[in-house]
């Protein structure tokens, strides 16, 4: 066979190798697997021991291959070559069904429930069994086994009505039920409170201790280092490197590992000179939001914290013009909110980036340039023409100055991974020549190096814009922001420079609503 | 005297319900597994025709009967092969199966127009039709009445208390989940298009069988087009669909009987009643959405994966 034993078993290292790789054969190996689309090669000559009763993480930048791998493993993509190996016997996965047969199990990010069906109906759909359904009798067995993982779930509400973190959890449940020895989580931290991702690392040890194995996906470092035992790291489709976790000595070892070069987490922020106000908010109350005030001036980063859904969409949307304030409480470049968005130049004023970037902030069925063109056309525009020429050079120099990939205005939105595509929202929103900008967790599901482009990119436009930065990642605000302000409840809590490391000790008793400073907010 | 009057429009109201209660029962059935299939009224009008011919030359009712609603699936299996093979648009799929429908009925029809058929008569049944007033206006029907009366609870059954009923309500809900627990989602589809296409044919054979006992042109007259816009009504519940095709067929036998009691409104006023009444139910059952079981993949075709 092709592939040597020392290298695509995690667990080999000196000394012990030799002995344990013939011992058990793992629950599923994967030996060789290499998969192309057209010139692209997804994966190239991958092989993975997945073990009884570990949790191997695999780790790498968007695009480095993690998604075919795991569609092959889950029998929905035939690998080009290579074969799989589920307890010591060759199998081929080239249905679904196969892939459930051989006990695995995936956690998709975008959850596959039917939001219309109770958490019993989908814990249940597709098992076999009789013609005839007991649903008491099933309820229960949901109940039970919820409660052998530490699950605590309605087992008759429901999926509509559920949290993300207990759809979650049905999602798991659905595997357990279906006896599943493989799990495969696909960045199943991202949309988790950390209460919940606490939660969810509980069930995993369950998990292992009951002798499954799991594989852990995820851009989060110090949740591979807590939580695995083995990492695989990819890059460019091919396995670059397997790890014992406590092998490994930092994150920050880890993050250099898995993009080949030192990341620097931390950005220089020099501090710039505040300018003139750009966005004033006083008082601003809807039905979640109450008092809201703030301000922001050019040259200054404000980032705004906080557990999603205590008040940051309803704030943004109002800000960027998609909810109308009760009252004129809003002030921006100036301007009253009304008589703003009713005169609204297309350059020089307000960019939105919004966390929604398949969905709101470009078209997936529209090509780069006509992307580009949402939000920018007005530039391009004489009378009601279209100057297409002229925006495609635009563009065109766009793409090669973000460095957006492919590098092809032909390509259509849907074909670009998060990270470029975020990258040409920025591009083209930065064009625009902002004076306000609203960024929403912008860097939300991106690897590194995407992460930190994005990063510099907003602390360099600090010198046109003032900005408004939403996110749930309290480091990203810390790294970017010169002002932090924590939203609880619909409030905000509090408002304070990130130099303050009284208050930075708070945060998070300010994001649980612990710490309450009504007065100052906002400056 | 006035009761009386009441009673046997109720009865009437029974009887010109039941098409279109077999016709909406099918397109929830196959509105269920996530198709929409607009092509009821072809489908109907091929089951009208079909159990006619076949009642006739066989001089079975029965077997006729049956006939309309293979032929029913037949004709919607059309439906099948364009959107579950090649993908097709489901709306523009669906009106050509209706045009087609109507135009192959009334051509092969043509030597038939006006000929009768053997068929179902009315057939009281002991114990149940002497209940005052409900006996009279439920249980002195035919025999396709009775019959209808079960299937709005097997369905009930078979979609809340059944395995499969569960699996075919997931694959009209959300196809990718379907296909993530294993199911067969393109089987449960075909299965969704041919059992509703059945009951199609079944509403049309009940025109031509038992509402009357002739072939005539056109004999479905849109009531194929009235069961679509009821599916919304009954909120895609067999239940409610049963108080909708009743309240249909009540408004069509008043309009009936308004007309033969020489009434002054004009006639084609009194003929555009029922589908007055449509727009008017379409209307008032999307203000109230929120309680509706509208499977959330409806319409949207499978994409075949990679």
């Amino acid at each position: 066979m092709g592939y040597g034993i020392a290298v695509c078993n995690p667990t080999c290292r000196a000394g012990e190798g030799l002995i344990m790789s013939t011992a058990v054969p793992p629950l599923i190996r994967l030996a060789g697997i290499s998969k192309s689309f057209g010139d692209v090669h997804a994966n190239r000559d991958v092989s993975l021991d997945i073990e009884k009763g570990k949790i191997l993480a695999l780790l790498g930048e968007n695009g480095a291959g993690k998604s075919t791998l795991m569609s092959i493993l889950a029998g929905q993509l035939q690998p080009d070559k290579g074969s799989i190996f589920f307890e010591g016997k060759q199998v081929v996965l080239d249905t679904t069904e196969k892939a459930i047969g051989c006990g695995i199990g995936m956690v998709y990010q975008h959850f596959k429930l039917v939001q219309g069906l109770t958490v019993t109906e989908n814990v249940f759909l597709g098992a076999r069994g009789g013609f005839w359904l007991n649903w008491s009798k099933m309820q229960a067995e949901v109940k039970e086994l919820a409660a052998q993982y530490g699950m605590r779930i309605d087992p008759a509400a429901r999926i509509s009505d559920l949290s993300m973190g207990e759809r979650q959890q049905v999602e798991i449940l659905k595997l357990l039920h279906r006896e599943s020895t493989v799990l495969i989580f696909d960045e199943p931290t991202a949309v988790l409170t950390p209460k919940e991702a606490d939660n969810l690392f509980l069930t995993m040890h369950e998990m292992v201790k009951r002798g499954k194995g799991i594989v852990f996906i995820s851009h989060k470092l110090e949740e591979v280092m807590a939580i695995a035992n083995n990492i695989a790291i990819l890059r460019r489709g091919a396995v670059v490197d397997t790890v014992a976790t406590k092998d490994v000595a930092s994150t920050a070892e880890l993050a250099e590992r898995m993009v080949g070069r030192e990341v620097l987490l931390q950005v220089d922020r020099i501090p710039m000179e505040p300018r003139q106000v750009v966005l004033k908010v006083a008082q601003l109350s809807d039905e979640l939001l109450q008092n809201v005030d703030l301000e922001l001036r050019q040259g200054e980063i404000l980032g705004l914290v906080g557990v999603a859904g205590n008040g940051q969409k309803n704030l943004v949307e109002t800000i960027c013009g998609l909810k109308k304030p009760k009252k004129d409480c809003i002030k921006i470049l100036g301007a009253e909110w009304k008589k703003f968005f009713s005169s609204m130049e297309w350059d020089n004023v307000l960019s939105y980036i919004p966390e929604d970037r398949q969905g709101l902030a470009t078209c997936q069925g529209l090509d780069l340039l006509d992307n580009f063109l949402l939000t920018t056309r007005q530039g391009f525009t004489r009378g009601p023409w279209l100057y297409r020429e002229q925006a495609r050079e635009k563009a065109d120099y766009l793409v090669e100055e973000f460095d957006i990939r492919p590098p092809n205005l032909k390509a259509f939105a849907w074909q670009l991974s998060g990270g470029n595509l975020q990258k040409m929202v920025l591009a083209r929103e930065f064009y625009r020549k902002p004076r306000l900008i609203v960024a929403e967790q912008p860097t939300q599901g991106l690897d590194i190096a995407a992460t930190e482009d994005i990063w510099n990119l907003l602390l360099n436009a600090r010198e046109i814009a003032g900005i408004l930065l939403v996110t749930g990642d309290l480091a990203e605000a810390l790294a970017l922001s010169d002002r932090i302000g924590v939203m609880f409840n619909g409030r905000l809590i509090d408002c304070f420079d990130s130099d303050d490391e009284e208050k930075i000790a708070q945060i998070p008793q300010m994001m649980a609503g612990l710490k309450e400073q009504a007065s100052g907010a906002g400056r | 005297m006035t009761t009386e009057i009441i009673i046997s429009l109720l009865a009437a109201a029974v009887q010109s319900g039941t098409p279109i209660l077999y016709a909406t029962l099918g397109e929830i059935f196959t509105e269920k597994s996530g198709v929409l299939n607009l092509g009821v009224e072809g489908a109907m009008i091929l089951g009208a025709l079909a159990g006619f011919m076949v009642a006739k030359f066989t001089g079975s009712p029965v077997i006729g009967f049956l006939a309309a609603g293979v032929v029913g699936s037949f004709a919607t299996s059309i439906h099948g092969v364009v959107c579950l093979w090649f993908q097709g648009n489901q709306v523009v799929s669906g009106l050509a199966l209706t045009i087609l429908g109507a135009g192959l009925a009334n051509y092969l029809g043509t030597a038939y127009v006006g000929l009768s058929a053997p068929g179902f008569n009315p057939l009281a049944l002991p114990v149940l039709s002497e209940i005052p007033v409900l006996g009279k206006i439920f249980f002195q029907q035919d025999l396709l009445v009775y019959f209808s009366y079960c299937i709005p609870f097997l369905m009930w059954l078979f979609f809340a208390k059944t395995r499969y009923g569960l699996s075919l309500r997931a694959v009209g809900e959300y196809p990718a989940a379907a296909t993530a627990a294993g199911l067969n989602v393109l089987l449960y589809r075909w299965v969704g298009i041919l059992v509703g296409g059945f009951f199609m044919g079944l509403g049309g054979a009940y025109l031509s069988l038992a509402y009357t006992h002739l072939w005539t042109t056109n004999l479905t007259g849109g009531r194929g087009w009235i069961a679509v816009a009821l599916v919304i009504f009954a909120f895609w519940r067999p239940g409610r669909a049963v108080f909708g095709a009743y309240l249909f067929g009540g408004v069509m036998a008043l309009q009936l009987r308004l007309q033969a009691s020489g009434t002054q409104l004009p006639s084609s006023l009194l003929l555009m009643l029922p589908y007055a009444l449509t727009v008017l139910v379409l209307v008032l059952s999307s203000w109230k959405k929120g309680s509706s079981d509208e499977p959330g993949a409806l319409g949207v075709n499978i994409e075949p994966v990679d």
